[in-house]
């Protein structure tokens, strides 16, 4: 590798550097507890996956550049280059973290691998390793905003379609899914798919909520890819619109990610306090149903139903009774799984690994574990509010067999309302 | 446009929800010869703009979108 080359690594190392990060890149007392928290690496016991072991690796081009005794007599201090070699390592233990923090968690430091990690993409984006799949689909993302002309009638058009279906199902012929609404009391940010845009467009309507969509999916690639430039503009789509339209918040639809860097990561990117409030769905939808705005039959669903907390919603995003509440107020037999909260096991499907075809069988080993939490409940359906974990979960349960259906919390919310459309059925029950 | 050519792969992507769409045509494309062609059909509204946009973004070719029937329909060319 070029000397030239080398020099701009170690400066994407300096430019990262803070108290915090030099804390943890000093502080490992290679205690090795977060080998037991980590589900990568208890699946399969390869040291590559060990979090300390991720870490580590920038920690040497830490110790290489940035201690004297690395400097000096770097083969006595594991102090390294960042040369391809290094570089080849780094890049799978990387990109197959999914950022569930568990290791944080358990650490008797707290060192937070993934952001130790989050540096680690960026040096190998400033090398041309970044994954390229990741980086397409953040890319894919700005070219629709930054082509947005090309795209407005074609997305709006999709939403006239769901449209339809939510006229169908509250039996309002003037059911709408406003757009570009001015003045409106809520953004709701959704998915590019459907999925997540018809269940919150007849709650909102049932609700009798202010509320407009935003053009834009709050999925975030550029997060996953570890780019903060490219992630801050993916989520400024959305922020800026807030902004335009002069909305009271923005509600960020059943996506782990998408909600941490929306109330988490974005403010502190853009250097601005944003306008208005940032809140996930289902704490929209718990408020809903507690202030009786919603009405859900109480024992709407009857099969055990067990609940999934995504890591980025849940352990590092604080959102943890919510979900649970709304199960709760419609199922008759909810049982949680062990442990749960903020110690539950990451599913596998984090960190934009759904979308690497060459990590799929990793992934779905590394899921052993919430697939056999899954199975101890005797749960049928596992509800989770992130799109990555039901991927993560489906694929579990076609490869390991569990005859469980996965499904956002929204699905069970619409099955549970007394609705005039296709629900009707079940609402005479009431 | 599509219903006329052939393409060198086939893609049932119905029943994907979105991104998923767009994350399959581009795990794929590597799968065809550059000038060569797949055909994917959808049923997630949001592929309408997520196919083309990774198309385009990508430098790869968009030969036609269209609805088909309640299904999404598209031919898309590898270019490099
Ligand atoms: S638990 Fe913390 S201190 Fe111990 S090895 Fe892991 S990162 Fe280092
Ligand atoms: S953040 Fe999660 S996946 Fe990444 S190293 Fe820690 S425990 Fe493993």
């Amino acid at each position: 590798m070029e000397t030239q080359q080398m020099t701009t690594l170690v400066g994407v190392l300096d430019q990262k550097m803070n108290r915090q990060l030099k804390q943890y890149l000093d502080i490992c007392a290679r205690c090795a507890i977060c080998k037991d928290a980590c589900h990568q690496y208890v699946a399969t016991q390869d040291f590559k996956y060990l979090p300390a072991r991720r870490a580590e690796l920038i920690r040497q081009i830490y110790k290489k550049y940035f201690t004297k005794t690395g400097e000096f007599v770097p083969a006595l201090y594991e102090a390294r280059d960042p040369d391809e070699n290094l570089l080849d390592e780094l890049y799978e233990s990387t990109y197959a973290c999914t950022g569930c923090r568990r290791c944080m968690y358990y650490c008797p430091f707290s060192i937070d691998t993934a952001w130790i990690l989050s540096v680690a993409k960026a040096i190998l984006i400033a090398a041309g390793k970044g994954n390229e799949m990741l980086g397409q689909l953040a890319d894919a993302a700005l070219f629709k905003s930054d082509n947005f002309e090309m795209f407005k009638d074609i997305i709006v058009d999709g939403f006239k379609d769901i449209e339809q279906q939510v006229k169908g199902l509250t039996g309002d012929p003037d059911a709408e899914i406003p757009v570009d609404k001015q003045g409106a009391d809520i953004l709701y940010v959704a998915l590019a798919g459907a999925h997540s845009i018809l269940p919150a467009a007849v709650i909102f309507h049932e609700a009798k909520v202010s509320w407009t969509l935003s053009y834009f999916e709050a999925a975030n690639y550029g997060y996953f890819f570890g780019d903060a430039v490219k992630a801050r503009k993916i989520a400024d789509r959305f922020m800026d619109e807030a902004k335009r339209l002069g909305v009271k918040e923005v509600v960020i639809t059943e996506c782990g990610h998408a909600y941490r860097v929306a109330e988490i990561f974005h403010e502190a990117w853009s250097g601005e306090k944003h306008p208005f409030k940032v809140r996930h769905i289902l704490e929209v939808i718990d408020e809903y149903i507690t202030d009786g705005r919603i009405k859900v039959r109480p024992d709407a669903i009857k099969e055990p139903v067990t609940y999934h907390d995504p890591c980025q919603i849940g352990r590092n995003g604080g959102i943890f009774e919510q979900p649970r509440n709304i199960v709760r107020a419609l199922a008759s037999d909810f049982r949680d799984m062990t442990p749960n909260r903020e110690q539950q096991w990451c599913c596998g499907g984090g960190g934009g690994l759904v979308a690497i075809s060459e990590m799929d069988e990793f992934r779905i080993k590394s899921g052993t574990i919430k697939a056999e939490q899954i199975k101890a409940t005797g749960a049928r359906i596992i509800a989770s509010p992130c799109e990555n974990c039901r991927l993560q979960m489906e694929g579990l349960n076609d490869s390991m067999e569990l005859g469980i259906e996965v499904k956002a919390i929204m699905d069970l919310v619409l099955e549970a309302m007394p609705l005039p459309g296709s629900f009707a059925k079940d609402a005479s029950t009431d | 446009m599509s219903e006329e050519m052939k393409a060198d792969l086939e893609l049932d992507l119905k029943g994907l929800l979105c991104p998923m769409p767009m994350v399959k045509v581009s795990q794929n494309i590597a799968s065809v010869a550059v000038g060569g062609t797949i055909r994917a059909v959808a049923t997630d509204p949001g592929s309408m703009a997520d196919i083309p946009a990774w198309a385009k973004s990508t430098g790869n070719e968009l030969i036609s979108a269209e609805k088909i029937d309640g299904e999404f329909v598209f031919m898309v060319k590898r270019l490099k």
